[in-house]
């Protein structure tokens, strides 16, 4: 080699990117909050109101065993009807939202209040992956507790009077499939409410108990931004087609089509999440000192 | 993820597995919950049959609105001619009936009727010989035939220790052979689903093809809807009141739409003719349409109280006519 010959720097050995794949951050932050979801003094809320239809399907099959008539005013209430009853009156419109409110709202806001936040968005990933990570998490966990009991207060009820769990099964997978949609929607929603208001709780509570039960009975479009409008077009096709279908025509006046409450329901999912997790990457959050 | 998190989730699946394979194998199986009672009277009826009947007759008999239900059906001839003819007493004799309708529209030549009770069998073949019955060994069964001035044939056969078939000689002679053979009604799939559908559910049903079995001789402003009406089934329980539904299976959606709002269309005009008739008007509130897809159902729920006033509303039956009239046997 002569000493004219410029000298070449030895190629840089590569270095290795230190943030992780967007969906490896998602996957260790579900892991890390399912658990604290799972196990915290939220679970005792959730298993109360997970485990009140569960106590009243025991009832209702007990009662029935021993005789007691299933009569309300002049028709006779057989297994399906009672089990649409409980999955409309207890799940959709209590269960679902009041589940998306304390949890959704938590995902961000608990690591706020308690000012662990910082940890979490100084490390190499995403702020967005945690949001979504801690959604996957609440989706699970509440998938997790609330469709067995479903599928627990289904084998109860189903077979009371003249029921039976083959006739029924379609519609519990129905229902199963609705449930579903509504905790991933509902927790959307709440998940934005979450992260960009200050007292994410009080405003949940007022959206669930206050906007969403008062719109539905506004004429015009406005019922068409809430989740419940567009839940209660899906209903129809997961209940039993009979009296209790008919009792829930009488209560909703207007019910939009499936493909329509689809959309919608699709289209508010992926619209506040989407929002979230730019408000997640974007916002400051200044923790009380 | 910790070791109870785990668990948790695992427990979790497992409920909701166990569900799902529960409701897969009952799906399938058509059953696990109430079905109604056995009815092995389905293996007399021919695979090619339409449409399929079954009453409870035991639980109508004791039920609490059996004397208003009583007070409104018709005179009850054919149950005295029955009782005259063959000494079985409907009321009293039989628990239960199964009917098979084969081919067009339901007729009592089309029809084979095997009713379940107690029967004494020396006494209704005496009964039968004395009003000019022939008997017959039919493929191990006894049967007796009634020949009519028309040229059709009447006849009872014996089919069990306490199962009795009525009906045409021939339809009698099918349902034995039938029973014989291994092909029956069960094997009629689509048939039984709707029956699997109704018969744990009603003390009364009927189940079948709307287009075989509906009578040609109706009216077109009731034909012409239920065009498109391939399937029905009704059904009725009898109670402390009468609860039931008529449900109807389509071609299409849209045939089942059209058929739902001609109906909704037709009880919105008669609530308007009801007028001030609040009898009327209670007796067309117990109805309600219902259904999505393919399916139109109209619900009903009659109180003591609105039978009696559907007794007020009918014409008053005529109860009676004195002695059985004597068969057409033998004449």
């Amino acid at each position: 080699v002569s000493a004219a010959e410029p000298v070449r720097a030895a190629p840089r050995p590569p270095t290795r990117s230190r943030t992780p794949p967007a969906t490896h951050a998602i996957a260790r932050v579900f892991g890390l909050s399912l658990g604290e979801m799972l196990w915290s003094r939220r679970t005792i809320f959730m298993a109360l109101v997970v485990g009140l239809p569960i106590v009243i399907g025991a009832i209702v099959r007990v009662l029935d065993v021993l005789g007691a008539p299933r009569t309300v005013g002049d028709v006779t209430l057989q297994g399906p009807a009672i089990f649409g009853l409980m999955i409309w009156a207890f799940f959709v419109r209590f269960v679902v939202p009041v589940l998306g409110v304390f949890y959704g709202t938590s995902l961000i806001a608990d690591e706020v209040e308690e000012k662990t936040i910082t940890y979490l968005f100084v490390r190499p990933i995403p702020r967005s992956a945690v949001l979504f990570g801690k959604y996957a998490a609440y989706l699970v966990c509440t998938s997790f507790v609330v469709l067995p009991s479903v599928m627990v207060v289904w084998l109860l009820v189903a077979p009371v009077g003249s029921g039976s769990l083959g006739a029924t099964f379609p519609d519990l997978l129905r229902d199963l499939g609705l449930l579903a949609i509504g905790l991933a929607v509902y927790g959307a929603v709440f998940a934005l409410i979450g992260t960009a208001l200050r007292r994410p709780l009080l405003a949940g509570l007022l959206f669930v108990f206050g906007w969403e039960m008062f719109v539905l009975f506004l004429p015009g479009y406005l019922k068409r931004f809430s989740v419940a409008f567009h839940l209660q077009g899906l209903v129809p096709h997961a209940m039993p087609a009979d009296s209790t279908l008919d009792l829930l025509q009488t209560l909703v006046r207007e019910v939009p089509s499936l493909t329509e409450s689809l959309i919608w329901l699709a289209a508010i999912e992926v619209g506040c999440l989407w929002l979230a997790a730019r408000v997640v990457s974007t916002r400051e959050y200044v923790l009380e000192q | 993820m910790t070791r109870r998190t785990r668990y948790f989730l695992i427990g979790g699946a497992l409920v909701l597995a166990a569900g799902l394979c529960t409701g897969l194998v009952a799906y399938y199986a058509g059953g696990l919950g109430p079905q109604g009672p056995d009815l092995d009277e389905l293996s007399y009826l021919p695979r090619e049959a339409s449409t399929v009947a079954y009453a409870d007759v035991r639980s109508i008999m004791a039920s609490d609105v059996r004397e208003r239900l009583r007070r409104m059906l018709p005179a009850g001839e054919e149950r005295d001619r029955l009782n005259a003819e063959l000494g079985i007493d409907i009321d009293e004799d039989i628990d239960s009936v199964v009917a098979g309708f084969v081919g067009g529209a339901p007729s009592p030549e089309a029809a084979v009727v095997l009713a379940r009770g107690r029967f004494d069998q020396e006494q209704i073949e005496a009964r039968i010989l004395q009003h000019g019955g022939t008997a017959e060994d039919y493929r191990g069964r006894r049967l007796f035939v009634f020949q009519s001035q028309r040229e059709k044939s009447g006849g009872v056969a014996f089919l069990e220790s306490d199962l009795v078939a009525l009906g045409d000689a021939g339809a009698l002679r099918q349902a034995i052979d039938t029973a014989e053979s291994s092909e029956d009604v069960t094997d009629n799939a689509e048939l039984m689903r709707l029956v699997a559908d109704v018969r744990g559910a009603h003390d009364a049903w009927i189940a079948g093809r709307l287009d075989t079995a509906a009578p040609g001789e109706l009216p077109e402003v009731i034909r012409a809807p239920l065009a498109g009406v391939e399937w029905f089934t009704a059904g009725a329980s009898v109670d402390e009141a009468v609860t039931g539904e008529v449900r109807a299976e389509t071609r299409d959606d849209l045939s089942a739409q059209q058929l739902r709002d001609v109906i909704q269309g037709g009880l919105a005009a008669a609530r308007l003719v009801s007028g001030q008739d609040k009898r009327l008007a209670a007796v067309l509130g117990s109805l309600q349409v219902a259904g999505s897809g393919r399916t139109v159902a109209i619900g009903f729920a009659l109180s003591p109280e609105l039978i009696d006033t559907l007794g007020e509303l009918t014409p008053a039956p005529v109860r009676g006519r004195g002695p059985a009239t004597p068969p057409d046997a033998g004449r």
